[in-house]
Formats: structure tokens, sequence, C-alpha cells
């Protein structure tokens, strides 16, 4: 394929990278938090990188961790990661016109390289510019850069937790890891009533066999944001 | 060490599937075009997700202990000193440094 020699791919990836690189340091100490967790939660180096390179989602490699630590059913770790996940369909959407000219292989690359930093940084010019090859060198420069410091520094972590000790509950990072991704969610009023009302649930129904109360949480959650967000526009009964 | 519940092939297969249930999401529209609109009622129920899911794994990681209800146990105090470093200051590495902190002194310090 010519277009990644095209010289616009080489100036929209230049273009990219530049603008992409100042934020990309964030991803740093989740890479090493979630490969020290890995280790925590008892895979081997081999397992944790295979983890990394397959999966390539912080929340949601984050967020199934407890769940395989604790041996769960394997379609609700499946389902956890999904719900984790569902965030990524809106953004899809948003930015599937950017991708317009191009083959089905490029944009499952796309597709699958597709991150928060980076679809909140390129979208709006990957809309807006006419050059398909400048939007692709644009997209996946950043995207390649952030995998290749992903894997890179999850791959650190996983090496450096070997040496620590079974004793200091390395696997704890992962819940702290998760903690903070919610918390800027929590100040909006229907994200909090969705986090309470599904962490809730999971308590109260942690007896439950299958961990159902966990799938439990997630529903009564999703339920009870999407109807706090639609409660003020309600007239009370006139 | 083998902390976790599953044999090496069933763990390979659950990272294929969770990466399955990560790549579809995120390549679903890019790959489909914008030629299918996604229902705004959807759109709005599928931003709950991530917290309603993110909190019902948290929430009962901290606050029961073998099963039971337990308000006073180091992994809440640990949780607490985690989202005050991360709400007071802009450091990415505080919030681990003060939860594990906290973790780790709490049960060698005083074996809780």
């Amino acid at each position: 394929m010519h277009t990644f020699y095209s010289p616009s791919f080489r100036a929209g990836a230049r273009e990219g990278f530049r603008t992409f690189l100042p934020l990309s340091v964030g991803l740093i100490p989740w890479a090493l938090v979630t490969g020290m967790s890995m280790v925590g939660t008892g895979f081997t180096p081999l397992q944790a990188m295979g983890m990394n390179v397959i999966v390539f989602a912080g929340t949601a490699q984050l967020g199934t961790l407890p769940l395989i630590a604790a041996g769960a059913p394997v379609w609700l770790i499946v389902a956890t990661a999904l719900a984790l996940n569902l965030r990524f369909v809106i953004f899809s959407a948003a930015i599937a016109q950017g991708f317009r000219g191009l083959g089905a292989a490029p944009r499952w690359l796309c597709g699958h390289l597709l991150t928060d930093g980076v679809f909140a940084t390129c979208m709006t010019r990957m809309l807006e510019t006419e050059d398909r090859d400048w939007r692709l060198g644009y997209y996946l420069a950043p995207s390649l850069w952030s995998w290749l410091l992903w894997q890179g520094f999850a791959l650190v972590g996983v090496l450096a937790a070997g040496s620590i000790p079974k004793t200091w509950s390395l696997e704890f990072m992962a819940t702290i890891a998760l903690m903070i991704l919610l918390l800027p969610m929590a100040k909006m009023r229907p994200m909090l009533v969705a986090a309470a009302a599904g962490g809730g649930t999971a308590v109260l129904l942690h007896a439950l066999p299958l961990k159902l109360g966990l799938f439990a949480g997630i529903f009564v959650g999703i339920a009870a944001g999407f109807a706090a967000d639609h409660w003020p526009k309600k007239p009370e009964a006139a | 060490m083998n902390a976790h519940a599953f044999d090496d092939a069933t763990l390979w297969l659950v990272f294929i599937l969770i990466g399955l249930a990560t790549t579809l999401p995120r390549a679903s529209f890019i790959v489909l075009g914008s030629r299918v609109a996604l229902p705004s009622v959807l759109q709005r129920a599928l931003r709950y997700a991530p917290a309603a899911a993110l909190a019902a794994i948290v929430v009962p990681d901290v606050l029961l202990v073998a099963g039971e209800l337990a308000p006073l146990n180091p992994k809440l105090a640990a949780a607490g000193a985690a989202v005050a470093a991360a709400s007071l200051w802009r450091n990415p590495w505080l919030p681990f440094v003060a939860g594990m902190g906290v973790l780790l002194g709490l049960r060698w310090g005083l074996g809780v």
C-alpha cells in the first residue's frame, strides 16, 4: 500500500506525534501499575505480557484482575470487561467519519488501537481534514506510540514486581487504580448515582453464587444512572 | 506463585475473550463506517456502564473481608488514603504511594 510512504501520511504522523507526546507521559504510571498488578495476581511474566498485548486496555485489564484472582466464572469476567469497554462504542461512532476512504484492514488496526487519549486528542482534526493519508498518519503515529509506551512500561512493571515478595499485596494497586479512574466520573451527579447503586448492589448481593452480585451491580448501576439522568427533566406530577 | 484459580490454557482463553470484548467495541463503528447510527437512548445508557462496573468491582473489595461487612479494615483505610491523595494533589504517583503505604503500614505495623 502506497499510503504509508506518501508525504502527507508522514506529515500527518509528525503532527499527531507532536500533539500527543506531552500527554503520553500520563500512560507511564498506569502501564507500570498494570504490569505490577498482573504479577501480583499471580501471572508469570509471559502470561502478564500476553494479556498486555492481547487486551491493550488498562481499565479492562485492571478491572478483570480481581475477578481472575477470585476465580469468577469466565462469562462474568468477559461481561465485566465488556461493560468497562462500552464507552468505546460511543467513541468509535464519533470518530468513524475520520476513516472514510480507507479499507477494512487499516480500519481494524485503527479500531484495535483506539484509546481514550488518542480519541480525545485527534478526533476534531480527523473529522475536518480532507486528505485521507494525512488523517491516517495523524491517528496512527500517536496510537502506535501509546502502544509502545504501554507495552514497554508494563514490561518494566512486570520485571520489577517479580522481585517483590507476595506480602506486599501488589494486587491492591489494581483496586487503587480503579478508584482513581472512578473519581472524576463521580463528580457528575448521574454518574455518582450509577456508581453508588452499582457498588451498593454488589455489596448487598455479594453472597449470591457465581458472583452474580457483581453482574447485578453493573446492571442496577446503569439503570440508576439512566434514571437519575432523566429525573430532573421530568415535571413534578403536573 | 499462583494466586489465581485458572490453569494456563483457560487463562489464555480468558485473555483472548477479554481482548475480543475490548477490540470489538473499539472497532465497531470504525469498521462499519458511519452509515449505522447509534440510538441516542442507548448512547446515554452506555455512558454509565464504566462507572457502574468500576464501583461494583471496587466497593465490595474494600468493604468486605472474607465475605463479611468489615467497615474498619486496612483496605478501606488504604482506599481512603488513596482517594484523598488523588483529590488533593495532581501527582499521579501519590495515590499509589499513600494507599499502599497505609495498607502495608497497618498490616505490618499494627498486624491488623
